[in-house]
């Protein structure tokens, strides 16, 4: 999936608003446990606050711990009653995973609607079909393209990888937050108090860094056209064959592997030595390696060569 | 999503002319070997700059399959032997291998004064409550009611709580950790070599062959498993499982403190001294 930079870019201003805004803004924010979704909808909620609206804020983050689905509804205007967002009424949707994002698109209006997205894929557990890596999974397999045509306005950012290469992927936040305020009429130094007072006081300088990474990006891609954006690859995911190495002179037939390998797919063979019987039930866990008190058993995960690079 | 450094190889760490080694098939000290190494390597220490100290026993025997500066003492003096060696070359990781019956029962004098003082020093205590290489003698720490050679109706001494006896004693660091976790065993030795003071850690391993056979308590891989009983960390205590200690151990970092370190003290009181 090529995806490295904005979808359908638009050279608008941000969104107009000031007091005197009729109706809420709404801002829609979602992701899975751990990715600090409810951050962001709170620097959200007192910037709005500061700034003179009423604030209706909602979340529900129920299996966030498991790595489940967390969303926070964020509505600001002059009165707000309901404090949850009706479907087809976000204006802005920020998405910390691909796949969250794209299920809450329908919540998006589809005229003036924003959709800011990492490209940051986590596979939810139910969503494999086998421990085995590599193995095809149940994960959306849209493609930014055919994202765009529900959207008006998209981005696809590599947050996580941006926020990574500042070296706190927990900043990937941040990197949206500095995305979202090029969106939203805030002004910059009311962006940073209140960005700086949510984040731990040693992590100040890494999630300035990463605001303004975010900010920047999407100013670069409303103005260059999709063609000249940075190519930033978009997450691979390499399919790896596990390989068990075996010394069948250290091996001292105790069974472990075999008795313990979660596939069951090792036996003794005629000689008592263990010897890999399923390799296609192998996942190249290492649990055999780890265990084996002999030191007789190596896993390798050999990477396949992606078909395109073999082409190469 | 697949994002792999090469992962550690133990065959690295090995003399591998001395490959196979000894122990009996199933016999949990090999898994505690490999978690030492592998923290070993993932704090990069230097082999030159790495001795390990180990006293008599099946546990004390695990020196030399290591490739690197290594020490195989007499029976429950390791840590004494591995104080004078820091304390003359503070500029070394010294590591002692010990076992239960090495390191409490013949050497239990040492343990206490080791802890007292806090030397830079990683102890490293594989407890398979026996004396395994001796043929199944019974040990400080064999539970009660079990089977030995020196106990054939069932042993009636209370055991000690190795890690207990080490905090009591003042070690700057303790912990501890069963065989069957053999990444959460490798992060807890790595704790330990970390730690600026005496860091005593304690692995709950197996002795399949002696221990194991004499008290029934099936095949190496039924051992493994029953570790996740009452040994394992009290996150899983409620789960229905068979017991195998008879106490109810907790395991992972059990004391850390900031006590002095000896070998710093002694090397400050000496400087003191040339100066005046
Ligand atoms: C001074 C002395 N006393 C006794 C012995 C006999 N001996 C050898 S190993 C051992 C016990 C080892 O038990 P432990 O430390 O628990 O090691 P394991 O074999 O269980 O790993 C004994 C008593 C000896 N070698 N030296
Ligand atoms: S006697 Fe026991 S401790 Fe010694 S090698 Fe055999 S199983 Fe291991
Ligand atoms: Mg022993």
């Amino acid at each position: 999936m090529n995806e490295q930079s904005n979808i359908a870019a638009s050279t608008r201003e941000p969104v107009a608003f000031n007091a005197a805004l009729a109706e809420p803004f709404n801002v829609l924010i979602v992701g899975v446990g751990g990715q600090g979704v409810i951050m962001v909808s709170k620097v959200l909620a007192s910037l709005a606050q500061a700034h003179g609206f009423e604030v209706k804020q909602s979340e529900v983050h129920g299996m966030a711990k498991r790595g489940g689905t967390v969303f926070s509804h964020v509505r600001f205007g002059p009165k707000v009653w309901s404090p949850t967002i009706a479907k087809g009424e976000a204006d802005v949707l920020i998405a910390l995973e691909w796949a969250e994002g794209l299920r809450w698109l329908p919540h998006l209006r589809r005229d003036t609607g924003v959709f800011i997205c990492d490209t940051k894929r986590i596979v939810p557990p139910f969503a494999c079909r086998s421990r085995r890596p590599g193995a095809p999974m149940r994960y959306s397999t849209e493609t930014a393209e055919q994202v765009s045509a529900y959207v008006s306005e998209a981005y696809a950012i590599d947050a996580t990888r941006m926020a990574e290469e500042l070296g706190n992927d927990r900043a990937a936040n941040v990197v949206l937050l500095g995305a979202l305020s090029t969106v939203l009429e805030f002004s910059l130094p009311e962006w940073e108090r209140t960005v700086t007072s949510f984040v731990p006081k040693k992590t100040i300088a890494v999630n300035t860094a990463a605001f303004e990474l975010g900010r920047n990006w999407i100013a670069e891609a409303k103005t260059a056209p999709p063609s000249d954006m940075p190519a930033r690859s978009a997450p691979t995911q390499t399919n790896y064959t596990p390989r068990l190495e075996i010394t069948d002179a250290w091996c001292k037939s105790c069974e472990i592997c075999v008795k313990l390998c979660p596939e069951h797919c090792l036996e003794l063979d005629a000689d008592r030595i263990a010897k890999l019987v399923a390799p296609e039930k192998c996942t190249g866990c290492r649990l055999c390696e780890w265990l084996c008190p002999d030191f007789a058993i190596r896993v390798h995960l050999d990477a396949e060569q992606p078909a395109l690079e073999a082409a190469r | 999503m697949f994002r792999e450094a090469p992962h550690f190889d133990v065959r690295d760490y090995l003399r591998k002319e001395m490959m196979p080694h000894f122990l009996c098939p199933g016999c949990g000290h090999g898994m505690a070997l490999r978690a030492l190494l592998w923290a070993l390597h993932e704090l990069k220490i230097d082999r030159d700059k790495l001795a390990v100290v180990s006293g008599i026993g099946c546990a004390g025997r695990l020196s030399a399959y290591i490739d690197a500066n290594t020490f195989h003492t007499t029976h429950g003096r390791p840590l004494a032997y591995a104080t004078g060696l820091a304390l003359a070359r503070p500029d070394l990781h010294v590591v002692v291998i010990t076992g239960d019956g090495d390191c409490l029962a013949i050497g239990g004098n040492h343990l206490i004064h080791a802890c007292r003082r806090n030397l830079k020093l990683t102890c490293l205590m594989l407890n398979n409550e026996i004396y395994g290489m001796t043929g199944g003698q019974v040990s400080p720490t064999t539970s009660e009611t079990r089977l030995t050679t020196t106990t054939p109706h069932g042993n009636t001494e209370p055991n000690f709580d190795a890690c207990a006896l080490a905090i009591a004693a003042g070690a700057g660091f303790v912990g501890r950790e069963v065989t069957r976790h053999v990444p959460k065993m490798k992060e807890l030795i790595k704790h330990g070599l970390q730690h600026p003071g005496f860091a005593f850690i304690e692995v709950l391993s197996d002795c399949t062959e002696v221990y194991g056979r004499k008290n029934d308590m099936g095949s190496s891989s039924e051992m493994v498993m029953r570790q996740k009983s009452e040994m394992r960390p009290s996150a899983y205590r409620d789960s229905v499982d068979e017991p195998f200690r008879s106490t109810d151990l907790p395991t992972g970092v059990l004391a850390r403190n900031a006590r002095p370190e000896y070998g710093a003290a002694l090397r400050a009181a000496a400087a003191a001294r040339a100066a005046k």
